[in-house]
């Protein structure tokens, strides 16, 4: 009786009915696109990572150094800048057979390393330089001696830490930097370099067989495969090395642009300016310096040496992001010091990429309460507005001997039978808009984190920064900040040109539509009770009475 | 055993002067009866105490013996008791025949056919297919008079009542409805109680009960 019943006044009552189920129909579209948008952006948050390989580093954690230490001398009390250098002087890079160690971890699919070295130009050789020679030799000198990191400091750096060893390259002309894999080689593998001629080197062997960008080589009068050049330990420009051409490569990160030069301290860390070479070979020269070298002992007691010194980052490759948390847990078992730390440039630049898609998603969050809340009192408001129309029925209906309980279980039918339809017709609209909504509202959201990041360029007088800079492409393998000449300071100041998630699939699916029902229902039940309550209060004989 | 009886019947509205006081009076099957008395005097209060749809505030209503207090009052309303209102409280979003098919609905009788007892309920009255199908606001205050009827016969009650039936109705269809009445107590047994100011419908009835306005 009680669905007859609302089914006839369905029919019956189209006007109200059509009100309700507009009003309805808006919730609903307007709920299950934020609905998608919302799902759409936490799916993308989670598989986004877990379809990307996962690349991790081990470096020095210095805030929280510098936060756990007590720069007091324990006798005098008073604040002791030496203890600071101390500490830094004592807790440096992991070496290669603390890397390999780590890398034994079962959490780690694959594990690679570079090392880097400065190294001066010899006689038969210039650094690239966008002004003249001249000029780039006093620029050399002036940020050698102007660079408040070298002062100091042993080799003119600072120990440890991600962008330590790009202020150690700043006394060289040129950066050797040496693989033991190719994998390793993540700029040719993610195609940012490609060979132009030549070939690659060996990496297992020896040999001082190098490859030099193309720039480099035309800069030296179109060194090509086969000629040799000679660098100089910076340190004793008397104790030279010769290397072997044996491949040119152009690099697409190198492209000049006014950011990156006028940041540079150094020509080493123009990526023209990068000379790739075997790990043995590298090794094998930093052998033959150490043999060779002088050591002196500085004011503040230290021992510092002529020889060449180098730098290892080694890479660990993760097959998901789960593994790669679980080796940052796993690394404090395995005795790793608490101030070294696990950092992944994949997922950091991922999570920037994501900024747009967060903000869209907390805009639908608020959207979707907002919709919900105002359709919730619409909907309530109207129900009290149609139960003072319907009180003659209700007294009617009562008067008759239908008891209250069938007849607000009729009210709350109809109502629910209108929700039902308008939210299925809302979920099938939604279904058609979503995906376009969604990504001209992501478009918007991306396009307003573009101006914002130009305008803080445009602030520090970085002006308009070059479009195509792979820096925070989620998937450039690692994003070595000693190769690619930018360290991530500059990734988290300059990317406008960010490769944000610019396309979601908000698609409307049997989730959605189940979440979207429920809502229907939730919001039927709440703009019921109201009139549950009025009918509940109603005596037929009073209705009747006034009525006639 | 009488079908329903007043034993000292009292009602007043909210506590206050009492509308009618210590009714005494027993009606049985197969009689009309009229319910006379001036204006105020209490006959769509005795009605509506009559019908179920509210309770006296003193004495009892028995119904064959048993206190309605103790049934359910919707049930009640539904199975025992057919009421013809004044302004007859169809519902207009209906037809005819969809307002006697709910009162069939509502008592909870199975009938098979339901559709076609309303009908056949419908020509007892005068209303063929053609009003049947009517919307109610379409129809004139006989009709409506009649729909109001066949509705509250519809399920069989033992207890007819009607208020002001033939309040706005000319005299050729006041005759017609109280025809109808007198057939219904006579030919089918039920108990007929009219509530009227018309002397006409009074003399047609059985019984006169008049109820003296209280002082």
């Amino acid at each position: 009786m009680i669905i007859q019943n609302a089914l006839k006044s369905i029919t019956r009552c189209t006007g109200r009915n059509i009100l309700i189920g507009i009003i309805v129909l808006v919730i609903s579209v307007a709920s299950c696109v934020a609905l998608n948008i919302k799902n759409a952006a936490a799916q993308a948050e989670t598989e986004g990572l877990s379809n990307i390989k996962i690349t991790g580093q081990i470096s020095l954690d210095r805030q929280k150094m510098m936060e756990s230490f007590n720069p007091e001398d324990a006798a005098s009390g008073e604040r002791n800048p030496e203890n600071f250098r101390d500490m830094f002087a004592e807790n440096t890079e992991l070496s290669l057979d603390q890397l390999q160690t780590y890398a034994s971890s079962g959490n780690v699919e694959d594990f690679y390393y570079i090392s880097t070295a400065a190294l001066n130009a010899a006689d038969d050789i210039e650094p690239f330089s966008e002004s003249s020679s001249e000029e780039a030799s006093e620029d050399t000198a002036e940020a050698e001696t102007n660079n408040p990191f070298a002062e100091g400091m042993p080799n003119g750096g600072m120990p440890g830490g991600q962008n330590g060893g790009m202020m150690q390259m700043n006394q060289g002309d040129f950066t050797l930097t040496a693989v033991a894999s190719e994998s390793a080689l993540t700029d040719f593998i993610n195609g940012t370099s490609k060979i132009s001629s030549g070939t690659i080197f060996d990496v297992s062997t020896a040999d001082n067989n190098c490859i030099i960008s193309s720039e480099l080589a035309a800069f030296n009068g179109d060194l090509a495969a086969g000629d040799t050049i000679t660098l100089a330990n910076p340190s004793d420009e008397t104790e030279t090395y010769t290397l072997n051409i044996v491949g040119i490569y152009t690099n697409t990160s190198s492209t000049s642009d006014s950011n990156g030069m006028g940041m540079r301290f150094s020509t080493a860390l123009d990526p023209a300016n990068n000379i790739y070479l075997s790990a043995s070979s590298l090794t094998a020269i930093a052998a033959n310096s150490e043999s060779v070298g002088t050591t002196s002992t500085d004011d503040y007691g230290r021992t510092t040496s002529t020889a060449i010194t180098t730098q290892t980052q080694g890479t660990y490759v993760f097959a998901d992001v789960d593994s790669y948390n679980a080796f940052g847990t796993e690394l404090t078992s395995l005795g790793l010091d608490e101030n070294y730390t696990l950092t992944s440039n994949d997922i950091s630049s991922y999570e920037a990429s994501l900024v747009p898609l967060q903000n869209l998603s907390s805009f639908a969050t608020t959207m979707l309460l907002i919709v919900l809340a105002v359709g919730a009192v619409i909907l309530i408001v109207i129900n009290i507005f149609s139960i003072q129309q319907r009180k003659y029925e209700v007294g009617v209906l009562t008067a008759i001997g239908i008891k209250k309980w069938k007849v607000a279980a009729q009210f709350v039918t109809e109502l629910l039978c209108v929700t039902l339809v308008a939210v299925i017709v809302g979920a099938a609209i939604s279904a058609a808009v979503s995906v376009p909504v969604a990504n001209t509202l992501l478009a918007n959201q991306i396009s307003s984190q573009q101006t914002q990041q130009q305008s803080v360029n445009d602030n520090f007088g970085r002006g308009q920064a070059p479009a195509g800079m792979p820096n925070a492409a989620p998937n450039n393998g690692g994003g070595n900040p000693m190769m690619g000449g930018r360290g991530d300071m500059f990734n988290v100041l300059q990317n406008a040109d960010a490769n944000f998630v610019d396309k979601i699939n908000a698609v409307t699916d049997f989730y959605t539509v189940l979440q979207i029902i429920l809502i229907g229902v939730v919001l039927t039940i709440i703009s019921s009770i109201v009139a549950i309550i009025f009918i509940a209060r109603y005596e037929p004989l009073k209705i009747l009475a006034n009525r006639t | 055993m009488s079908l329903l009886e007043l034993n000292n019947i009292s009602y007043n509205y909210d506590g206050k002067k009492n509308v009618i006081k210590n009714v005494n009076y027993s009606f049985d099957k197969g009689k009309v009866y009229a319910i006379t008395g001036r204006s105020g005097a209490g006959k769509t209060t005795l009605l509506s105490l009559l019908s179920g749809l509210t309770a006296p505030t003193q004495g009892e209503i028995l119904f064959n013996n048993v206190n309605i207090k103790k049934i359910n009052k919707y049930d009640f309303r539904s199975r025992y008791v057919g009421v013809i209102f004044q302004s007859f409280n169809l519902l207009p979003h209906l037809n005819s025949v969809e307002n006697v098919e709910l009162s069939m609905r509502a008592s909870g009788k199975k009938t098979p056919n339901r559709r076609q007892n309303a009908e056949e309920i419908l020509k007892k009255v005068c209303l063929d297919d053609s009003l049947a199908k009517r919307r109610i606001l379409k129809l004139s205050g006989g009709e409506q008079q009649r729909v109001a009827i066949a509705r509250a016969i519809s399920y069989e009650p033992e207890i007819i009542l009607a208020d002001e039936p033939t309040g706005n109705l000319d005299s050729a269809t006041q005759d017609e409805i109280v025809s109808i009445f007198k057939s219904l107590a006579h030919n089918d047994g039920k108990c007929v109680i009219i509530v009227t100011h018309s002397p006409v419908v009074a003399k047609a009835a059985d019984e006169i009960f008049e109820l003296a306005p209280l002082k």
